[in-house]
C-alpha cells in the first residue's frame, strides 16, 4: 500500500508527542527526550524503502520544525540512515538486533541534531562535554526501552494496511 | 541481492543530488516545508495544553467550598489593594505624560497585552524555549517581549498561525541591555543568554559590567531593561546578579551571571507586549523568524 507510511507516520505522532511532553518536565535539566531515530528501525523492516525515506524525512522534519536546527540536517541524515538500514535488513533481523540498533541509531541521531545546533547557535560552546554525554546518554536508554511498544504500535499499523511482515532471512 | 545492492547506491545518490538541491533551494523553500510540519503539530500541542488546563480545573473542582470561599476572601483582599494601587500608578503616569509634553521627550511605544497559556516547553543546551497557544491570529508578531507581570520572561522568536515560539532570558539567542541596581551612573550593561551545560538551574550572562561596580549589601543585585533599543519597555526585572562579579578576560570590564526572578520552566501563562507599532528591529526579526 502506497500510503501506508503515512498512516504508520500518523501512527507513530503519538510517541513523538510523548516525547515532548517528557521533554516539557526534563525542561529544566536541558536535557531532550528524543526518539525519533529509534522510531525509524521497525518500519525499515517492513516498508519499500522510498516509503521508509519518507517517513524517515518526516520524523526529522516534525523535530526539527520547532527547534533552531539548521534545516534537513536531523531528516536528511535520518534518510541516509533509513536507506542503509533498509538496505541491510539483516542487522535488524530479530529483537536483540533491532535493540542494539535502534540505540545507535538513535545516539547517531541525536548527536547530528546537537552538533548541528552548535553550529548554528551564536553561543560558543565551552565545557559542554558532560551535556553532550548525558544527552547522548539519555537517548541510548529511552531508544532502547522505547523501541518494544514504539515497534508493537508500527507493527500493529502496518498488519491493519497489509503490509507483508518482514522475511526472517532476508 | 545485488538488486538491493542497486538500488540502495541509486537511493544514495538520489539523496546526494536532493541534499545539494536542499542547500541551493530558495530559502522560501525551506521555510515554508518548516512552517508545514509547525501547523502540523499546532492542533496536538493546543490540545496538550487544553487537556493540561481541564485537569487543573478539575483539581480545582475538587477543592471543599470552604477552601475555595477563603481563597476568595484573601482574593478580595489582594484586589482592594491592587486597586488603590492602579489609581496611584495612573495619578504617576498623567504626571509622566504631562512631563514628557512638556520637554517635548519622545513617547515611548505601546504596547497592546495578549495573554497566552504556555503550551509546552523545550530545552537543551542549544536553546531554551516554550511555546504559546497564541500565534499570527491573535496579533503576535516576532521580536515581541513576552512578560509575566513585571518579569522578562524571553522574546517571540518565530510566530505561527495559532502559536508562537518565546525565547527565554536563558536561551543563547536572546540579547538586551540592562541596567543594575546599585549603579548610579547607570552604565549599560548587556544580558545573553549562554549554552547550558549542566543540570542546574539555567543562567544568562551579564557583561560589560563597569570595574568600579559595586553590588548592594546584603542582597542580590537586580538587572532592570533599559527600554534602549524598543523592544522591551523600561524597568522590567530581567533577574539577580549570581554570586559576585569576575573580571573578564581583557580585564576592562567585569561579568556575571543572571538568575531569572522566576522559575521559567513553571510558567503556565504569559502576556506577550505586542508593539501597536511596528519599529525598525521588529521588521528585521521578520526575516528571521524560523532561525
Amino acid at each position: 500500500m502506497g500510503w501506508a507510511w503515512l498512516f504508520l507516520l500518523l501512527a507513530t505522532y503519538p510517541w513523538l508527542l510523548g516525547a515532548d511532553l517528557a521533554s516539557d518536565t526534563l525542561a529544566s535539566s536541558s536535557l531532550i527526550f528524543f526518539v525519533s531515530g529509534t522510531c525509524l528501525v521497525a518500519p525499515c523492516r517492513r516498508l519499500k524503502r522510498w516509503q521508509a525515506v519518507l517517513f524517515a524525512a518526516c520524523l526529522g522534519f516534525l523535530f526539527e520544525a520547532r527547534r533552531p536546527i539548521p534545516d534537513g540536517t536531523l531528516a536528511l541524515s535520518l534518510v541516509a540512515i533509513a536507506i542503509f538500514l533498509s538496505s541491510n535488513r539483516q542487522l535488524i533481523r530479530n529483537t536483540p538486533s533491532m535493540l542494539r540498533v535502534a540505540a545507535i541509531v538513535n545516539v547517531s541521531a541525536c548527536l547530528i541534531w546537537f552538533l548541528a545546533s552548535s553550529y548554528g547557535s551564536p553561543s560558543p560552546a565551552t565545557n559542554l562535554a558532560g551535556q553532550l554525554f548525558l544527552q547522548l546518554l539519555l537517548s541510548c536508554v529511552v531508544g532502547t526501552l522505547s523501541l518494544i511498544p514504539i515497534a508493537l504500535t508500527q507493527n500493529a499499523v502496518l498488519d491493519r494496511l497489509n503490509v507483508p511482515p518482514a522475511p526472517d532471512t532476508p | 541481492m545485488d538488486q538491493n545492492r542497486q538500488g540502495a547506491r541509486a537511493s544514495y545518490v538520489a539523496l546526494s543530488v536532493f541534499v545539494a538541491l536542499w542547500i541551493l533551494a530558495p530559502s522560501a523553500v525551506r521555510r515554508f516545508n518548516r512552517e508545514a510540519f509547525v501547523e502540523f503539530q499546532a492542533p496536538a500541542l493546543n490540545l496538550l495544553g487544553k487537556s493540561r488546563d481541564m485537569a487543573t480545573f478539575w483539581e480545582k473542582k475538587s477543592r471543599s467550598v470552604e477552601e475555595m470561599a477563603a481563597a476568595g476572601r484573601d482574593l478580595a483582599r489582594i484586589n482592594a489593594a491592587l486597586e488603590i494601587q492602579i489609581n496611584k500608578f495612573e495619578d504617576i503616569r498623567r504626571e509622566n505624560v504631562r512631563l514628557r509634553e512638556i520637554t517635548r521627550y519622545n513617547v515611548p511605544a505601546e504596547y497592546m497585552s495578549v495573554v497566552a497559556r504556555v503550551a509546552t516547553r523545550d530545552s537543551s543546551s542549544w536553546w531554551q524555549r516554550i511555546v504559546i497557544r497564541k500565534g499570527r491570529n491573535d496579533g503576535i508578531r516576532p521580536g515581541a517581549p513576552v512578560v509575566f507581570g513585571n518579569t522578562v520572561v524571553g522574546r517571540v522568536t518565530a510566530v505561527h498561525l495559532t502559536t508562537s515560539e518565546v525565547d527565554l532570558v536563558t536561551s543563547p539567542g536572546f540579547r538586551c541591555t540592562a541596567y543594575l541596581e546599585g549603579d548610579d551612573q547607570n552604565h549599560i550593561v548587556l544580558v545573553n543568554g549562554v549554552a547550558s551545560n549542566s543540570l542546574g538551574t539555567t543562567k544568562a550572562r551579564v557583561s560589560v559590567i563597569p570595574r568600579d561596580y559595586s553590588m548592594p549589601a546584603g542582597q542580590p543585585a537586580r538587572v532592570f531593561t533599559t527600554g534602549m533599543g524598543g523592544v522591551f519597555p523600561s524597568r522590567l526585572m530581567l533577574g539577580y546578579l549570581d554570586g559576585g562579579t569576575y573580571a573578564t578576560q581583557v580585564g576592562n570590564f567585569k561579568e556575571s551571571l543572571l538568575v531569572p526572578s522566576r522559575d521559567l520552566y513553571n510558567l503556565q501563562e504569559v502576556s506577550v507586549l505586542v508593539p501597536l507599532h511596528q519599529n525598525p528591529g521588529e521588521a528585521l526579526m521578520q526575516g528571521d523568524q524560523f532561525q
